[in-house]
């Protein structure tokens, strides 16, 4: 009996944390993407500003 | 249901709470409230001892610079080397819960260079970093790096692998790359501003 519930608590904390490893490691993963876009447009308009 | 899902997920319902906070900080003005403050305490690392011999001795901040940077390396092997185990693409032949635990003690070590010598250099600058964006936004990837490898991957990788998702694990390394890749960029985009 308290095997199983031992057994269950772990199982409930696994989840928890695969849950919220996946919510923060998506924002980092968009967050990211969305940064590095952006720094390299800015990059590209001034190459272009400055060499047509 | 509310009930159960606040018992059942504490880790991930704080996250979020923290995540929504941060982006309400960030745009709700709260930086720029507490930013005119800390010009006082960036002004007085200037004259401590460390400021000083930052400042007036070249070659000890050249030698700090040098040893903050065999940090990063060490800090960024150890990334490298435990998120590329994870994702199955180097060390294939060792056991993943071997790498991710040795990886973690010279990344802790690496870190402890990082920071220490990193306060060092920035006593020896501080009135021209406290005025670069980019300053302030490697504090906060720096911050997050931190969190996430101590409140997130560790504790995940606590558990055994083989048990976990696939995807969330995979999912987890590349943003823990991503997240040092950006403390590492943005640090030497500090040496190129200003």
């Amino acid at each position: 009996m308290t095997h199983e519930i031992t057994s269950d608590n772990k199982n409930a904390k696994m989840k928890d944390d695969q849950a919220a490893a996946l919510v923060v490691a998506q924002a980092f993963i968009v967050f990211s993407a969305i940064y590095w876009f952006t720094q390299i447009e800015s990059v590209r308009e001034l190459l272009q500003l400055a060499y047509g | 249901m509310n009930a159960v899902m606040l018992t059942s997920y504490p880790r991930t319902l704080t996250v979020v709470a923290v995540l929504l906070t941060l982006l309400m900080l960030a745009y709700g003005g709260a930086m720029d409230a507490v930013y005119p403050s800390l010009l006082g305490v960036f002004e007085w690392l200037e004259t401590t001892w460390f400021g000083v011999i930052g400042k007036t001795w070249g070659a000890a901040f050249a030698f700090v610079e040098a040893v903050h940077l065999l940090g990063l390396a060490l800090l960024g092997g150890c990334v490298l080397a435990g998120d590329g185990r994870l994702l199955g693409v180097v060390l294939t032949d060792v056991p993943v819960q071997t790498v991710v635990e040795r990886t973690h003690r010279i990344f802790v070590f690496g870190l402890s260079i990082c920071i220490a010598t990193g306060i060092f250099m920035a006593c020896g600058v501080a009135t021209k970093i406290y005025y670069l964006p980019v300053y302030w936004f490697k504090m906060l990837a720096l911050s997050a790096g931190m969190l996430f490898h101590f409140q997130i991957r560790r504790p995940l990788l606590g558990h055994d692998i083989q048990n976990l998702n696939p995807v969330v694990v995979k999912m987890v390394a590349v943003a823990s790359m991503l997240v040092w890749f950006m403390v590492a960029a943005t640090g030497r985009w500090i040496g190129f501003s200003g």
